[in-house]
Order: C-alpha cells, then structure tokens, then sequence
C-alpha cells in the first residue's frame, strides 16, 4: 500500500481499464469447440480400428468395472454367441439394488448364473493350489482346468476369479479368446449335428422370448438382430 | 396400526400437492429439532439478551461449498457460532476399504476438487510403503511437476474467492483463467480436468507428452507476469488491504494447538513445510524458499500464497531441466496383495498436511484407511477467529483458510 | 348465435386480443371524438388557462416512460461493461451485441411468480417497491435535460432531490422488515444507517455551492455554468464534487458501499425474498437512481447540458432553410421522397446482386433510408433546435459518470460497515465542512457587499 492514499485504488482502476480493450478470453461454445487433448479420458464412445470394424469385443470388463453399472451392453462376440449379460431394460430397477447391494459389501444372488450346473470344487482346488492361485498364470489354470472337467464350467470359472482375485469378466475374456478353450462339453461325431440344431433351436427359442419381452418399442431392434443371426 | 379417524375427516394423503399447498410452508429454525445433546449445544442454543441467530448455509454464496454455519448476532457483531458439518458426506473412507488398492486412488481424487493431485498423492505413498515399491525418477519428477501445477492452479482461485468474498467481481474470472489454462495443460497430461486420477501406486499412468510440454513452454514464459498483473489489483488496493490487516489473528500457540499447518501456519512465522521438514519425493534436490509472515492475520495468509506461487514457478522449472529419461512405471503385478502391516504418509499440500494412514491384513483391500484433510482441520479453528467480528469480516476469515468442503465432509 | 361462438371458438389467442381490443378502441375513441366535438371550447379553454397542468402530466408521463428504457440501457452497460473488464465477452446473442438482454430480463420478470413468503406482512412487503420505485421516478422530475426539457423547474429543486430520494430508505427499510428473513432485516438496517449518515456529507458538500450560486434551482445552476468549461463549478468546487462523488456512491448503494445488497454476506439484502415483478421494480429503481446521481453530479459540477466550449458567435451555423415555411410543398416532400429514396437506394443492391431477391433489396434500401432520414433530421435538429444538442450533451456526461459507477464496481472490493460508517463521519463530514467554511470565507474576501 502506496503512502498517497487512493492511489492504490487508482491504478486498479487503470488496471481494470487497460483489460477492458485487450482481447477476451471466452470462447463461444457452439460455434468454436476447443481442441479436446489426445490423451482426454472423457470420450463417451466406442473406437473404431482402422479397418472400420468397432473395436468393441463386448468382453464386459468396462460394465464390470463401471463402479455405479450404467455402462451395458448387448451384442455379438468374437464366437459369434449373442449376449444380453445383464439382461433387459425393465429389470434395471432391481438391478440397482443389487448394485447398491454389492458396493455395500454383501452378497448378492447372482440371477444370471443361477441356472449353471454347480461342479465338484476339490479338483479345481488342487489345480488352483498347484499354480499358486496366481492370477498371472490364468491360462495354465484355464488349460488344467479344461484337462480336468473337459470344458470350462462356468462355476469353474466364478471360483477361479473367487480365488485368485481376477475379475470373471477378464478370466472370461481370456477363456473366450483361445479357440481350444470351450464352455460346453465336447460333442461325440453324431451328437454334434444334433447339439448344433438344439442350440440353434435354443438360441432362437432365447430371441423369440427377448422379442416378446422388448414388445413395443424396442420390437424392431430384436427383429433386426433376428435377421442378422440368420 | 392407528385407528381410522371418523367418517367425513378422513386424513388426506401427504403426499397430495394440493394439501401441502393449504399447509404453512412454514419457518426454517436453526435450532435443532432435539434436545441438546452438550452442555456447549444447550449454552449455544440459549439466546441472550439481544441476540439471534442466523442461519448461513448450506446454500449461502460464500460458505464454499455447503459448509452450514449457525451464527449468534448481536447485531452484525458475531457472538458465537456453531458449523454443522456432514453436507457432502459419501464415506470415502469406506469407499476405499471395498475397492482395490487401485480403484481406491480414484475415491481419493473428489476429495478436494480442487488439488486433486494432492489428495492422490498421501494414498499413493502410502500404498507404495506398504508394497515396498521404488518409483522411477522420472515418475517422481512428472508427480512433482503436475502437482507443482495443481498448486499454482489452487492458489489462484484462492486469490479470486478471497476477492470475491470481499465483494470485488473481477478477480475472480481473471483467476478462473489463469485456472483454466492449468486445467487443460493437466488434461493433456492426465486426460481429465478436474478430477486427474493420474498418480498410480508405483508411477504415474503416462509419460509427458509434446501437446503437454507445448502448452507448459507456452505458459511459462507469461505466467509470471500474468500473475503480477492480476495481483496488482488487490495488492495495492486501499480497501482490501484495509479490510483484511490485523483480521483474524492466529498466534503460533494457538495455531499448534488448533493443528493447524500449510500457508496458514506458516503466515503465523512458523517456516514448516512438509517437502522440507520431511522430505518426500524428489524434493531435496530441488531449491525453493519457504515463504513466511509473522503477522499471522489474513492479509498474511493471502500474501504467503501468492508467494508460494512463484515459488512453485521456480520448482516447475527446475523439474523440466532435471527431469531425467526412463520409465514412468514401476514393474508391479496386476493384483497387489500388500503384506498385513500399515503405513501412514504425509504430503505438503495448497493447504496444508494432506496424510493418509493405511492398515493392510494381507487382502487386495485396504482393511482401513483413514484420510487427514487439511481443510477440516483447518475449519476448526474458525470457532477461535470469528467470534469478535462482523459478518463480513466472519466471511474474509472463512475465505482466508480456504476449506474446501469436499475435503471437509468426506 | 352458435356460428358466432364457432367461429369465436376457432380463433387464436392473439386473434382474441385483437377482436376485444379492436372494438374497446373505436368506442374510446367515437367517446373521445364526441367529447371533443361537443364541449370542444370549455375543455381548450381551461387546458389554456391551466397550461402548467397540462406540462406536468405531459412531464410526469414522459418521464414515467423514460425510466424504464434508462434502466435497460444501464443495466445492459453494467452486464457488458463489468463483463469486458473481466475479460468476458458478455450478453451477445439478444439483439445486436447482445442489447435486448436486459429487455427480456425485464419481460422474464414480468412472466414469473409473484410471489410472498410465509410469514411477511404482506401489504407492507408488496407497498415496499412501489415505494422504491416511486421515489427514483419523482427525482427524475426535476433533472434539468436540457434547456427548457425538464419536468417542473421548482425553485427548490435540490432540496427536493435530496427529499425525495430520502424516500429510497423507506422503502428499504419496509422491505427488510416485511420479508421475515434476517438477511433481509439486516439489509434493511444496514441501508437506513448508510443513507442517514451519508445524506449529511452529501447535504453539506453541496452547500458551498449554493453560496456560490445562490439558487437552489437545478435549472439556474445549470444556466449558471454556460460558456468554457472553466466556468463549470467543478473548477471551483473540486472538494465539494470529491465529497459529493463519493457520497452520491454510497446514497445509490453502489460498489465499494454497496452494502444493503452484499451478496458474499447478506444474501441479496433487503431483496433476499423478492422475486418476479416486484425485484424487478428494485433493480429497477436501483439503476434509475444511478442515473439520477450520475444527472445530478453533471447538472451541479459539470454544467449540466452546456457544451464544455463556447462557440464564438462567427462559427455557429445558421440555417436559412425552414422546412415550416414551405407549406404544402412540405406534405408532398413527406409523400414522395420516401418511397422514391427506398427504391433509389434499394436499386443498386438489385441491379449489382443478381443473387438478391426484390424485396430483400427493398428491406435494404429502407433501413438505409431510415438511417439517412436519422442523420439528416438529427443533424438539422441538432444545430437548428437548442434543446437537442443539450440534450446530446447532458445525456453523454452522464452516461461517462454512469460508465464511472460500472467501473468502479468492476475494479473495488467492499468496504467493512464500521469502516464505512467512520469514513462518513470521520472523514467527509470534516472535509464538507471545511469545504463550506473555505468557501464562504473565499465568497466574502472576494466578493464583499
């Protein structure tokens, strides 16, 4: 502070005076859009590679992680099996208790794989104690595992991930990856003609169920990937 | 089950808008519904002879956030007060304790919106003491750069509240964008923000890029005359330099006793900075002073900021000449499984001692994790500085040690 | 009948509106043809004899008028001002450079709730900006615009301004009291302390002046100050202006004491609890009465409407042309030159754009005959006719002091009320005093009777 009193005052006001004629720093939004960074994590998008094909391999591990579950997804995986993983639009009410359940720490009754088989654990245990519950070497279980049950039960699966700590969503990514690697049991030569049909007929009976469940709006979109599967 | 009332009288539901229409909206009173609880809550919630009380907050423009205060008046003078905390409670705490060691660096980052970095930064140490992890150099050079920057960015806002608390509207928007030139060198660097997430247990997630290093190089070379430029304003200014000399004075034993640290203490006389009392990171071999004041009042704790700006000017350029080649990531599994054991880790922070104490049993969780919030600690002695002054000065105290409520609450 | 109601039925609002206001009118206006027709003589006849009544309504309306587009413009220099000074670009999307803003604010207000809280006394709390607002609108009365353009030339004039503009803190006060809100009471106490403190420097700076003058008629002063702008009394008064300056800031609540309204403490004060129409009228008033004190200061110190240099009477143009003197040549002038000017300007456009449709070229050519016909007509107003210039010249140091005001609130913090209540006492009302004294004893060593 300045011994002259009010001069202080005075040069803000020159101040304020010299930036009322110097070039403004807004930006006007809708006509001008500020160059976003490249490395800007922000983008609410799916990425295409440069064949043009959507990078997307529907592998779950975005909706598993996303910590509040609105990220979801339907679609086609690289076996070419359509997914709906956490099923329709009218069950995202008690999908969110269920959430609000899961972050609070206690367990909650997983709808999706209720219906899997349930498998003899010891085996699996013996395989998961011989690699050292490491989840770094998920394909040497995965192959032991195979070896043992002859696919890949997907109770097998939920227990690996519960014992090594590996989320389902990556053990599963890494499962669906390798071609040798099966979720169903192999088929005898005959058998699988007849196993293709039931799951076809499966697959079919599953969409025409998804149809009659998305009636209204939504009826088209399943009509569409009706098509497209066939 | 309650008796049905009589026919004709029917209760009508409360939820019928025309009900509540009919019904006196009726008056909010800061006295709390319950009986007191203390002997302080019932000496607080009796009215003396003159005196009311006025409620500030939540939703009042200058209590930063949603800080509630519940102000005795005799007059404009402020005779007592009573800050109800817990607006914008979310438990991070316990947030963290069901995420991953990783997911839970992402918790920490709302914490105080606005030095985000520091607030991943405590947790981050701490995780890495628990593993034992040595962090590349380069890694650490890159932590103190952009945090150097998150500081320069929080203490320019500050300077524009402190303004606009006292009623001036310019300052404001000129600190808004010095912040927001920061805000997007930091998204070029982190890829966000307000909210970087940056800082990883073991390293950083990115090396430095060129768009960062241009707008960084572009920066530099005005900031320090931008920076002068604007504190011309309020440096000089008769009426803010009078209105904030000799206001709310904090006296070094009274600040030790109220905890207090950063530029608050250290605009009481006392040099305490944590980058040099106890150096983490890359900071002993980087030269920078420790401003300091003896005033102790909030001319002195504005003033230590500013300098405290340039300051951390000086440890940006450093870091870029120093900054050596190498990874930015140390080598870690995927899945961290800490040793049981705990770990606690302290960094020097815009204001003050940002600390995060972590307890491991051996899971991939922190079994507990409690977070040290300057800004807490910081509100608390609020209660020595306000009573005495008018409302208005009650606001420039508030302003001058610059809680930020995200922090506040948890 | 049903045809009637049908065809009523299938009309649109605005349709509706025209259909009832329609009809009102012509009946107004056959009553008014009538009473004209009938008692024609009577009513010229004491119209003529009661020639001041007629001026004062006439005034009265006028100015009633004029406050409300004063307070656009004001508050739209305020938003664009502070908004530049903030390195901001500020309202520009209503209207060119955004002008029109602050108008539809005024219609957003209009169209919101009016609304009272629970709890308010209600008659007090809906009385408090008409208050406000009146006393704003009777000081515009007495400003002198421009030679012989003033509402009513009272020979008390000055008097009356500090009276009535005294009235504001009624209003204040009401408001606080009325909402039911501390704020709003602090505010409302907080403004009545202010005003009374800073009437008295503001009173007493102006004394000096009055010796000087010897009128209280703002009219006369300005007359006073005719010639160079050496004969202005800021020149003479440079205390006496300093002290009003600052005063007449805090007297319009406006930065650095504009403490009744201080958002980072009191929420908005004394208008904490008003919304729609009637915060209107309080922002309303509060910009008209930067006007007024902008007016005053530049009518007191700055000679009012008079020119800051005396033309010499060898410069000043005389034009021999009076369009009255031309008779009917006039009415047909009025006739065809504007629509042959629209097509002689629209042509160009036409022939050289073959791009251009006819009737943009003619929308064309009629805003630039408009803005021709402005600057012919101004100009002819502005050097034939004396109240036009003054008016120009009135008006533009008062917007300068109206720029002043906007500026300082976007340059300067508040002040503390305990530190603006000692400047007032400590402070200006010493120096008024001291500046009254000087000037008294200036006025009889110079000048003895």
């Amino acid at each position: 502070m300045s011994r002259l009193p009010g001069l202080g005052i005075a040069m803000g006001m020159a101040l304020t005076l010299k930036k009322f004629f110097e070039p403004k720093a807004t930006i006007r939004y809708p006509e001008v859009r500020l160059d976003v960074p490249p490395k800007f994590r922000g983008r609410l998008q799916l990425l295409y590679d440069e064949y043009g094909t959507l990078k997307c391999e529907t592998c779950f591990q975005c909706a598993q992680a996303c910590p509040i579950e609105c990220i979801d997804m339907g679609g086609i995986d690289t076996k070419g099996r359509y997914h709906i993983h956490w099923g329709a639009p009218e069950t995202y009410g008690e999908r969110r208790d269920e959430s609000a359940l899961r972050r609070s720490g206690r367990p909650v009754p997983d709808q999706a794989y209720a219906h899997f088989d349930p498998i003899h654990p010891v085996k699996l245990e013996a395989i998961l104690e011989r690699f050292d519950f490491d989840p770094s070497r998920m394909l040497e279980i995965l192959d032991a595992t195979q070896a043992e049950y002859g696919h890949l039960p997907v109770a097998a699966l939920k227990l690996i991930s519960q014992r090594t700590g590996a989320w389902y969503a990556m053990i599963y990514g890494t499962a669906s990856y390798y071609r040798h690697l099966r979720f169903e049991p192999p088929a005898a030569e005959p058998l699988a003609a007849a196993t293709a049909t039931a799951r076809a007929g499966r697959e079919t009976a599953f969409l025409a169920g998804l149809d009659a469940s998305l009636a209204g709006s939504s009826r088209r979109r399943g009509r569409a990937s009706a098509a497209s599967r066939s | 089950m309650t008796a049905a009332p009589p026919h004709g009288q029917r209760e009508a539901p409360s939820d019928d808008p025309r009900v509540q229409l009919d019904q006196d909206a009726g008056v909010f009173e800061p006295v709390p519904p319950y009986p007191p609880r203390t002997e302080r809550e019932a000496e607080f919630y009796t009215l003396g002879d003159g005196e009311m009380f006025i409620n500030m907050g939540p939703q009042h423009p200058s209590t930063h956030g949603v800080l509630r205060i519940v102000l005795k008046l005799e007059g404009e003078v402020v005779v007592d007060l009573d800050p109800v905390l817990g607006y914008l409670h979310r438990g991070v705490e316990k947030l963290c304790e069901n995420a991953d060691y990783h997911h839970s660096i992402a918790y920490l980052d709302p914490l105080e919106y606005i030095s985000s970095l520091f607030c991943e930064w405590p947790g981050v140490l701490a995780f890495e003491k628990l593993l034992d992890v040595q962090v590349p150099r380069r890694a650490e050079y890159i932590r103190v750069l952009s945090t150097e920057l998150n500081r320069i960015l929080s203490h320019s806002l500050f300077m524009g509240w402190m303004a606009l608390d006292l009623g001036g509207l310019t300052p404001i928007l000129w600190s808004f964008i010095e912040r927001d030139e920061i805000a997007e060198m930091l998204a070029a660097l982190t890829g966000q923000r307000l909210l970087y997430n940056y800082l990883r247990i073991g390293g950083v997630n990115g090396d430095i890029n060129h768009e960062f290093m241009s707008r960084l190089g572009d920066w530099m070379s005005r900031a320090t005359n931008q920076i002068e430029n604007n504190l011309g304003l309020l440096n000089q200014n008769e009426i803010f330099v009078r209105r904030m000399r000799g206001l709310g004075k904090l006296d070094k034993e009274t600040a030790f006793r109220m905890a207090v640290t950063g530029p608050n203490l250290r605009a009481t006389g006392v040099p305490l900075d944590f980058r040099r009392a106890h150096p983490y990171s890359v900071f002993p071999e980087l030269e920078f002073d420790i401003p300091t004041r003896d005033e102790g009042d909030c001319l002195a704790r504005y003033l230590v900021r500013m300098d405290e700006i340039k300051q951390s000017l000086r440890i940006i350029d450093q870091c870029i000449h120093k900054m050596p080649d190498g990874p930015v990531m140390a080598k870690l599994p995927r899945l961290l499984r800490p040793r049981p054991g705990r770990a606690y880790a302290a960094v020097e922070g815009p204001r003050g001692q940002y600390a995060a104490y972590v307890v491991s049993d051996g899971t991939d969780q922190p079994f507990r994790m409690r977070i040290h919030d300057p800004s807490f600690v910081h509100l608390q002695s609020v209660g020595v500085l306000m009573p005495g002054h008018l409302i208005a000065d009650a606001m420039a105290v508030m302003a001058s040690l610059d809680p930020i409520m995200g922090g506040v609450d948890k | 009948m049903t045809a009637v109601a049908r065809s009523w039925g299938r009309l649109t609002l605005a349709g509706k509106i025209l259909f009832t206001v329609i009809p009102i009118l012509l009946l107004l206006t056959a009553g008014l043809v009538l009473v004209v027709v009938l008692f024609g003589k009577p009513i010229v006849d004491f119209l003529a004899a009661n020639i001041w009544l007629v001026r004062f309504i006439v005034a009265a309306s006028a100015v009633l008028l004029m406050s409300v587009p004063t307070a656009f413009l004001i508050i739209y220099m305020e938003m664009k001002v502070i908004a530049l000074m903030n390195l901001r670009i500020g309202p520009d999307r209503v209207g060119p450079f955004g002008s029109l803003l602050s108008v539809v604010h005024g219609l957003k207000v209009l169209m919101k709730e009016d609304f009272s809280p629970t709890g308010s006394d209600r008659l007090v709390f809906t009385l408090a900006p008409v208050v406000v607002y009146m006393s704003a609108v009777m000081s515009l009365l007495v400003l002198p615009f421009a030679p012989g353009l003033f509402g009513a030339d009272i020979n008390i004039g000055l008097l009356y301004l500090f009276a009535v503009g005294g009235l504001t803190v009624v209003g204040l006060l009401m408001a606080g009291w009325s909402s039911f809100n501390k704020y709003s009471l602090l505010g409302g106490l907080r403004s009545a302390a202010q005003v009374v403190s800073y009437e008295i420097p503001l009173t007493l700076s102006v004394v000096g002046l009055l010796i000087l003058t010897g009128t209280m008629s703002l009219n006369q002063i300005s007359l006073n100050q005719a010639g160079w702008f050496t004969n202005w009394y800021v020149f003479q008064q440079p205390l006496g202006a300093l002290i009003f300056f600052i005063a007449a800031t805090a007297e319009g609540n406006r930065t650095p004491f504009d403490l009744t309204e201080a958002d980072s403490e009191i929420v908005a004060g004394f208008a904490t609890e008003y919304s729609g129409m009637r915060f209107g009228f309080f922002f309303f008033a509060e910009y008209v009465n930067v006007f007024i004190v902008s007016g005053l200061f530049v009518a007191l110190f700055l000679g009012g409407w008079n020119a800051p240099i005396a033309w010499p009477e060898a410069w000043a143009i005389h034009l021999t042309f009076d369009p009255g003197s031309t008779g009917m040549g006039l009415l047909f002038a009025l006739l065809l030159v504007p629509p042959i000017l629209i097509l002689a300007l629209a042509a160009p456009f036409y022939v050289g754009r073959s791009s251009l449709p006819w009737w943009q070229a003619l929308i064309i050519g009629f805003v630039l005959f408009n803005v021709l016909a402005i600057v012919v007509v101004g100009g002819w107003a502005f050097i034939s006719l004396d109240w036009v210039a003054g008016l120009l010249w009135f008006l533009g140091k008062t917007y300068l002091f109206v720029f002043t005001f906007v500026w300082m609130r976007g340059t300067l913090p508040r002040v503390r009320i305990d530190q603006l209540m000692g400047f007032a006492w400590k402070w200006l009302l010493p120096a008024s005093l001291l500046n009254l004294f000087v000037t008294a004893l200036a006025v009889i060593v110079i000048n003895p009777r």
